[in-house]
């Protein structure tokens, strides 16, 4: 009989841990980088002067009178580059073709020894300094029709600038 | 008669061990914010199939599981120096089971939330959430522990 009783104290209490709750726990890791909000200005405008009817005319890159962006950010922070081009200047009705873009990055301002790319709509990779500086040159081609109306033309360009 | 019981116990004993093998719960991915900036909230949905934050929950079909989530108000910086607010909104978790027919269920990380194994014996739960860094936020890297607890029943 006693040994029965404790048998069956032993079968309850086996039964018992067969039925309990059991707890488990498991951790991630909640994660963020925190930078500098990315800052963008154009210094600098992409000026052609005066172009002839049926000559094509560059401005490239290095030339004082390229395009210019100063973006600041954080230092090191990787950023995509991406442009929104006109395809023609614009004076009234009358449109003067422009492509050819040419760019190049640099965490100086002077395109001694900057790096080239091509703007586009597709992202460029880019990095800032270690200061969390970046300078943007771009330089494109103009080509007037022979019959090209006189007039001033203008275009904008932008650049978007957004770390990843 | 002594033998008939030690098969009994022992039957009970194994029967113990498989049920606490078969319940499981498991960190797969951390609620990663990738880069934010300072003064601006940034946001991670529970949907979110890179950033969310991920664990596998596994147990018995036809069972219930308590789920209860340990969450940081504050991520530290690594290397010290500041903390970044995190906050958990009523529709920040998400769980789902494994079958194809299994419904997401959405429900707040902030309660305790106790489901039956229906249509599959494991689901996944994600977590989304959002930061606020102030707009003088220190930068750097920043890092908090986010613990999931199942209770098994």
């Amino acid at each position: 009989m006693r040994i029965v009783t404790r048998v069956s104290a032993v079968v309850a209490a086996l039964l018992s841990l067969a039925t309990a709750a059991q707890a488990q726990s498991a951790s991630i890791q909640a994660l963020a980088t925190v930078y500098t909000p990315i800052t963008v200005a154009g210094n600098r405008n992409l000026d052609f002067g005066n172009v002839f009817p049926g000559v094509a005319k560059t401005i490239a890159i290095a030339a004082p009178t390229s395009g210019q962006f100063q973006l600041g950010g954080q230092a090191s922070g990787n950023v995509n580059l991406t442009f929104t081009l006109p395809t023609n200047l614009v004076s009234g009705a009358n449109n003067l073709p422009i492509g050819t873009w040419t760019g190049c990055t640099s965490p100086t301002n002077t395109t001694t020894g900057c790096t080239a790319f091509t703007p586009s709509g597709t992202a460029t990779a880019s990095a800032f300094s270690g200061a969390g500086a970046l300078w943007v040159f771009v330089g494109a081609t103009v080509t007037p029709a022979a019959a090209q109306a006189a007039g001033n033309y203008a275009g904008t360009v932008t650049l978007t600038a957004a770390y990843f | 008669m002594r033998t008939c019981l030690l098969l009994v116990l022992l039957a009970l004993t194994v029967s113990a061990t498989a049920a606490s093998a078969q319940s499981s719960v498991t960190g797969v991915r951390d609620l990663d914010f990738g880069v934010v900036i300072r003064g601006v909230q940034t946001t991670v949905a529970p949907n979110d199939p890179i950033r969310s934050g991920r664990f596998y929950v596994q147990h018995r079909l036809n069972r219930q599981v308590q789920v209860r989530f340990t969450l940081p108000t504050r991520l530290t910086r690594v290397g010290g120096g500041g903390n970044l607010n995190i906050s958990f909104a009523a529709t920040d978790a998400i769980a789902q089971g494994t079958a194809g027919s299994s419904v997401p269920v959405t429900f707040n990380p902030n309660n305790t939330q106790t489901f039956t194994l229906v249509s599959s014996a494991d689901f996944y739960v994600n977590l989304g959430g959002r930061v606020s860094p102030a707009a003088n936020q220190a930068t750097g890297d920043y890092a908090g522990t986010v613990t999931l607890t199942c209770t098994f029943f």
